[in-house]
């Protein structure tokens, strides 16, 4: 038996809390376990949502760089880098965060990426059309990859998080549940002891009483 | 809250994000120079969102890996494919993670 069994004082008193200790576990047992069934629906609907995100925006990011390749092609390579370095890099997103079962997920609101031809900023009329296209191919790309990051930033803290409480749960269902039975178990098997020990003295002590008054 | 992105990458995939607009830009060609723009993108109150590609979190993966765990709340740290489509799996923790909470393989890619 545990060492924290046997220095519990077999009391009644000790019995009722320890059964009120072993309710109150098994309660948040319970709890945490619907919490890790909740985080792990989320975590299997986040899985497949990155799964067909990701092979979306990698396909199209592909693309995105076949276009800046020919672009480079065209109009040289340092000159497609100056042009990009010229262009207005304002891009900006608007980050939130909400909570999925006490878990802090960021979220992406607006994203502004999109722009018109003359809102980019390198000059035009030293540039491609070739570059444009890849400007606005990379536009779209980037938004996307936006979304992408705010899922598997989702799914890693709600990993974590599912994690932990499996954790817990399985502390709380194979170490502090067990331990506190068998500490029940003891204290009663001592209180019934006790109680057949008193039966026994009683019996005994009637028994010499009674003889006693037959040898008068 | 309104947050800029950061790119660190190839110089084709630097190009091409900035073109798109992405602020603070770094093309890899050093591992230390590297690591130290990339601590500085993690620490910049200003920096949302950070793509890095699969290419340079591989070189750096040991370096990479305490920092991406230890890291707060925001910037968001994307691995993406680099110009040449180059996405191993597994590069991210993200399929061990799934494999180790739902028990199941889970295929991202």
């Amino acid at each position: 038996m545990t060492k924290a069994v046997t220095t519990l004082s077999p009391t009644r008193m000790e019995l009722i809390r320890l059964r009120r200790r072993i309710e109150l576990a098994q309660k948040g047992h319970d709890l945490l376990e619907e919490k890790m069934d909740a985080l792990m629906m989320e975590f299997l609907g986040l899985a497949r949502r990155i799964r067909v995100l990701r092979k979306e925006a990698f396909a199209e990011l592909l693309e995105a760089h076949q276009k800046l390749l020919k672009c480079m092609a065209w109009m040289g390579t340092l000159e497609t880098v100056e042009a990009s370095l010229e262009s207005l890099r304002e891009a900006e997103i608007e980050i939130a965060s909400r909570s999925i079962m006490g878990v802090r997920v960021p979220t992406v609101q607006a994203v502004k990426i999109s722009r018109k031809l003359v809102e980019r900023g390198y000059s035009l009329h030293t540039s491609s059309a070739l570059l444009d296209e890849a400007a606005s191919r990379f536009e779209e790309v980037l938004s996307k990859l936006c979304e992408l990051a705010e899922l598997e930033e989702a799914i890693r803290r709600i990993g974590w998080e599912l994690e932990r409480t499996r954790r817990r749960v399985n502390a709380l269902e194979h170490i502090l549940i067990p331990r506190l039975k068998s500490a029940v178990a003891f204290i009663s098997f001592r209180l019934d002891e006790m109680e057949r020990d008193d039966f026994v003295r009683l019996k005994r002590i009637k028994a010499m009483l009674e003889a006693r008054e037959w040898r008068k | 809250m309104k947050y800029k992105i950061a790119v660190v990458g190839d110089l084709e995939t630097v190009t091409g994000f900035a073109l798109a607009g992405a602020t603070y830009l770094h093309v890899h060609r050093d591992r230390d120079e590297t690591l130290q723009k990339l601590r500085a993108f993690l620490s910049d109150p200003l920096v949302g969102l950070i793509l890095i590609t699969s290419r340079v979190r591989e070189e750096l993966s040991e370096e990479l890996e305490p920092l991406l765990k230890m890291k707060a709340f925001l910037p968001m740290v994307l691995v993406i494919p680099d110009r040449k489509g180059y996405y191993p799996a597994g590069i991210d923790e993200l399929e061990k993670l799934v494999r180790r909470t739902a028990g199941v393989e889970v295929v991202l890619g």
